[in-house]
This record gives structure tokens, sequence and C-alpha cells, in this order.
């Protein structure tokens, strides 16, 4: 893809400082996870595994700002350099995205390190394939099934309204596509559901839980964890089709 | 011929090509430009004048047409050694007393009274 | 043909950008696009650049829709349109990785030339910032610039700059069109101009014909729109 590398370079200048403000909150976090110390410990992990989903959504909400903003690049004048540039829509969305998506899979990997942190605080011993599990499959898995996806929408989302603009309203667009998505979120959520665990499913955690039962007499911790497959491998698919969608509207875009 | 003011031009005063070809030849007129000293080229004169290239062209083609100036190819324009300076120069005294006669003309004054004037002005000018 | 716009009405929502406007561009013209604000000269161009889809007629950029054919032509809008951490040497990493017809070494020349600071364009003056975008636009080797207002808000010296960057790089074999309300400043640059008036062409001359009848292309102007 032509002007890629240059393209990927220009994301990285223009969204860095997001990109290291991001990282940089897990202090905040883990700062917050290290103050639960003082707790009792039984309601230790229920406190710590709250503050980790938030900090795990709040990069969700960061990075689709982060990939969507359009608006000051509008009026500015640089989205109209960017649409006049020789490279296709393919390499433009391309770019954008491998940059989201290389900070996304940084953040929640060192988020799944922060779970490990607190398990240790809260001294429940974990052996290394737990480990693993923590750091790696489980933020990928999380960030397949929505965090990718909403990435990839969001970008659609902007390049959708910003498409539709110029001749009418460009709140109208907008509007369509937030409705429309609604609509199909409930219809795709259901599909999934029906066809999760054709596959076999796959068990993971069951270290930690072994762990946190030998460690406190109330574990909070629901029964090991067995993730279907089919999410992943549908909303992957689903990522995938936006981004291609989103690449072939972008020659459309009025600016 | 570097400054800008030196050629006097004036969107208001008929095409630019004809105003860039009389200006080259009021300065070879006037001695500011001698036959076969080199001309700027177009383009640095259409910058410097902030007009289109294609215009200085056009009004060099002009003064290439009245003999005022050559191209030799590959080394810039030249005014011509062979210019008719004497002409031009006569020429522009003329034109400056058709000028002079017609406002005698308009004014009503005797041809006498006029040159009692004129001899006066050119004889303080000398001095 | 360059360029050309046939019989092209652009809407935006119910008012008109541009009315039934038919126009060619052969190649080797440097055109003036004047007209008042919002008579859509900044339409025209963006149409022209394949910013803007006409709601009606057709234009034609190299025998194609001008977004296919948009690594051949230079759009200079209206804004900024540098990112604010950009130095010259971000616009040349920038220009150089995206254009092939980009040369580096008539980009560090105009640089100089224009007397470009090697600063942020934050902090930059919006004079030294159009002279940059202008460093950008002229070091490309294309067939058809498209320079919207790269005068406007710019100082006196900043754009005589400009302008005599212009006519030297220009090749006659190019096709400018400039849109501008410093008409008189301008104007020796123009064979020929195009009046807008709301979003109508207005008059369609030549500069020197204009003035062969005794008008400056600043009169006609006067009496075409006023």
């Amino acid at each position: 893809m032509k002007g890629f590398r240059t393209l990927f370079w220009l994301e990285y200048r223009r969204s860095g400082a997001w990109a290291i403000a991001l990282i940089g909150s897990l202090a905040f976090w883990a700062w917050g996870l290290f103050q639960v110390r003082r707790i009792e410990l039984a309601e230790q992990l229920g406190i710590r595994g709250m503050l980790v989903a938030m900090a795990a959504v709040g990069g969700a909400v960061v990075l689709a700002l982060m990939i969507g903003r359009l608006r000051g690049e509008t009026r500015g004048g640089q989205y109209q350099v960017l649409l006049l540039s020789p490279p296709s829509g393919h390499a433009h969305i391309a770019a954008r995205y491998t940059f989201a998506l290389a900070t996304a899979v940084l953040y929640y990997v060192m988020i799944g390190g922060l779970a490990c942190w607190t398990l240790w605080m809260s001294a429940v011993p974990l052996d290394a394939g737990s480990i693993a599990q923590l750091t790696l499959a489980i933020p990928l898995y999380v960030l397949g099934v929505t965090v990718l996806p909403l990435l990839a929408w969001t970008l659609l989302l902007m390049v959708f309204t910003s498409a539709y603009r110029v001749s009418g309203p460009g709140w109208v667009p907008g509007t369509v596509m937030i409705l429309g998505t609604l609509f199909v979120l409930r219809w795709l959520i259901e599909g999934i559901v029906r066809v999760s665990y054709t596959l076999p499913g796959w068990r993971l955690l069951e270290g930690v839980q072994t762990a946190v039962l030998q460690t406190t007499v109330e574990a909070q911790l629901e029964p090991v964890a067995t993730l279907p497959q089919e999410p992943l491998w549908i909303m992957l698919a689903l990522t995938l089709v936006l981004l291609v969608i989103a690449s072939r509207i972008w020659r459309e875009v009025e600016a | 011929m570097t400054t800008k003011s030196a050629w006097q031009l004036d969107m208001n005063a008929g095409p630019i090509f004809v105003q860039i070809a009389s200006g080259v030849r009021r300065m070879l007129a006037r001695g500011d430009l001698a036959p076969g000293q080199r001309l700027p080229s177009a383009r640095d004169l259409a910058a410097e004048l902030g007009v289109n290239p294609n215009t200085i062209v056009h009004a060099f083609a002009e003064l290439e047409r009245m003999a005022v100036i050559e191209t030799k190819r590959g080394l810039g324009t030249f005014v011509r050694k062979d210019a008719p300076v004497a002409a031009l120069r006569h020429d522009l005294l003329r034109a400056a007393a058709t000028a002079f006669s017609a406002e005698v003309t308009a004014l009503g004054i005797s041809k006498g009274e006029a040159l009692g004037v004129l001899k006066e002005v050119l004889d303080a000018g000398e001095s | 043909m360059l360029a050309s716009l046939s019989d092209v009405t652009k809407r935006y929502g119910r008012t008109d950008g541009l009315s039934n406007v038919t126009i060619d561009f052969p190649a080797g013209q440097v055109v003036g696009v004047l007209g008042l604000n919002g008579s859509g000269k900044s339409t025209l161009l963006k149409l022209l650049a394949g910013l803007l889809f006409p709601t009606a007629g057709k234009v034609t950029l190299f025998d194609g829709p001008p977004r296919e054919k948009r690594a051949k032509l230079v759009y200079l809008g209206e804004n900024d349109s540098l990112w604010t951490w950009m130095t010259p040497a971000d616009a040349e990493t920038f220009m150089q990785g995206l254009y092939d017809d980009f040369d580096v070494g008539r980009y560090r020349a105009l640089l100089d030339s224009l007397a470009v600071p090697k600063r942020k364009t934050k902090a930059m003056s919006k004079g030294e910032r159009g002279r940059l975008r202008l460093a950008m636009a002229l070091a490309r080797d294309a067939k058809l610039y498209l320079l919207d207002e790269p005068l406007a808000g710019i100082d006196l010296l900043s754009r005589e700059k400009i302008l005599q960057s212009i006519v030297r790089e220009w090749h006659t074999d190019e096709t400018i069109l400039l849109s501008t309300h410093e008409v008189a400043e301008a104007e020796g640059l123009f064979e020929r101009v195009l009046y807008l008036r709301e979003g109508r062409l207005a008059l369609d001359a030549r500069a020197e014909e204009l003035r062969n009848q005794g008008r400056s292309v600043v009169q006609a102007f006067r009496e075409v729109l006023g």
C-alpha cells in the first residue's frame, strides 16, 4: 500500500500525544489499585476488579475519540489535504487504524499486567500460565470482541458523516448511522449468543480460580470462565468489513 | 533597469506588453540601456514586475519585430547593436512635442508665445 | 482540454454554491478567479480538485473524474491546512512520502527564497505559514495548480514573495487558477480572468483584451460585480 509508511508516521505525530496520555493514565489506575490494600482482604478483589474494568472502558472511549476526531481538521483543512493525497482510502484507513490498534494492544496488555499485580498484592499466588492468560489471552480477547470493532465503527462513522455532510446537515448521517447501529447491534448480539459454544470454548483462569479459592474463604469470582470462540471470530470479521466499507467511502467524502 | 518604478506600469493604461515594449524603448532613448546590452530573461523580469511571463515574451517579440532587440539562442535577449537609438530619441521627443502642441492649441496661445515659453523653460533646465 | 466544467451546478442544502457554469481550461494559462465573498470561487476550485462533487453537470480533469486524477493536481485551500506540530522538515517528510512529483531540491530552494523559518507552524505568522504552504505546493511538478486565496490575510511582503515565486515556478504548459481579493496586486499575473457573481460566471475575459479596451482588471471587476 503506497504511502502507508508516511501516513502511519503522520498518525503517530497527530495522535502520539493521545496515546502517551492514555498509557500514562495507567499510573493513575495503578495508584488507585494500590490504595485498595487498606480495605478488608475479602473485598479487595471485587473493588480491584471494578477499577480494572473502569480502566478498560475508559481506554476504549479515549481510543474512539482519538481515532474519530475530525472536526478541527476539517475546519483547518488538514482533512482536505489527506483526501487529495495520492494514497488510496485503504492506506489512509489502515494507517489510522493500525496506530490505534497498536496503542490499544499496548494499553490492554498493560491493564492485564495491572490485574496480575493486583492479584499478587492480594497475595494470590499465580503460575506462569495464569500470568500469560491475564496479560495476553484475556486482554486480546476483550480487544477483539469489543474495542477493535468499536474503533472500526468509529472510523466508519467519521468517514460516513463527512461524506454526506456538505449537501445536507451533518447530524443527519450521524444519527442515521447510530440508530442503524443500535438496531443491528441487538440483532448481532442475539445471533452471537445463539451460535456461541458451537465450537469448543476456551477454558481460562483455572489456575487463578484455584489460587483465589486457596487464599480467601469467600471467593467472589464466578466459576471458571469458558470463553466461546465464536464472538471473537465474528467480531474480527465485522471489524474487517467495517474497515473495508470505510476505505471505500473515503473516496466519496466531500470536504 | 532593475527598479520596478523605472517601468511605470499602469494597469489602466492599455495592454501591459505595449507598456513594457515602450519602457524598453524609452530606456534605450535615455541611455539607461545601451545597444548590445543584455536584457533580463522574460522570467526574471516577469517575477520582478509581477506579471505573466507570457506578457514579457509578447513584449519582446514586439520589440524584435521593431528591430530593437534580438534573441541569441542559448545566450539571451540583447539590444541590437544597430538599434535605432537616434530614431527612438527623435520619436520620443516628437511625441512630447506633439503633446505640448496639443496643449498650446487647447489653450489658444500663439505660436510665438509658446515658443518663447518653451525656450525659457529649456534655458532654465540648462542652468 | 486540461480541465472543464460543463453546465455544473453545486447546491449546499438549499443554497446554490454554483449555478450552470461551463468553463474550459486549456493547458498553460494563468487564470484569475475573481468575485466577492460567497460568489462561488472556492466552490469552483473545490469542484475542480474533486473535494466536492457536482449536484448536476460534469467536471472533467485530464479526461477523468477529478478525485481519480488527484495525484496530478495541486490544491491549496483557503485554510492553513498544516498540523501545528509540523516544521518545514516534517512537511518535507510528508510531501516526499506521499507525492512522486515532489522535488526536494526545489522545495529547499523555495523555503530559502521565501524565507520560511525552521519553526513549528504554530510558532509561525500567518504569512510564514502561507509561504511554507506555497513552497510545498510549488515544489511539486503538477499540471494544474488550484490556489484558493493564497494572498488573503497575508502581509504585503509575503504577498509579493508569493507572487514572485508563482511567476518563477510557472512552466508554460501548466495551468494555474488563482482566486483572490487582492485583484490589483495580482492582476498583472493573469492571462485570463473569470468573474463570478452569486454562483454564476459573469464574465470570462482575457486581461490584455480588457486593457486594450481601456479597462484594467480591477475596473472590470467593479463594473461587473458592483
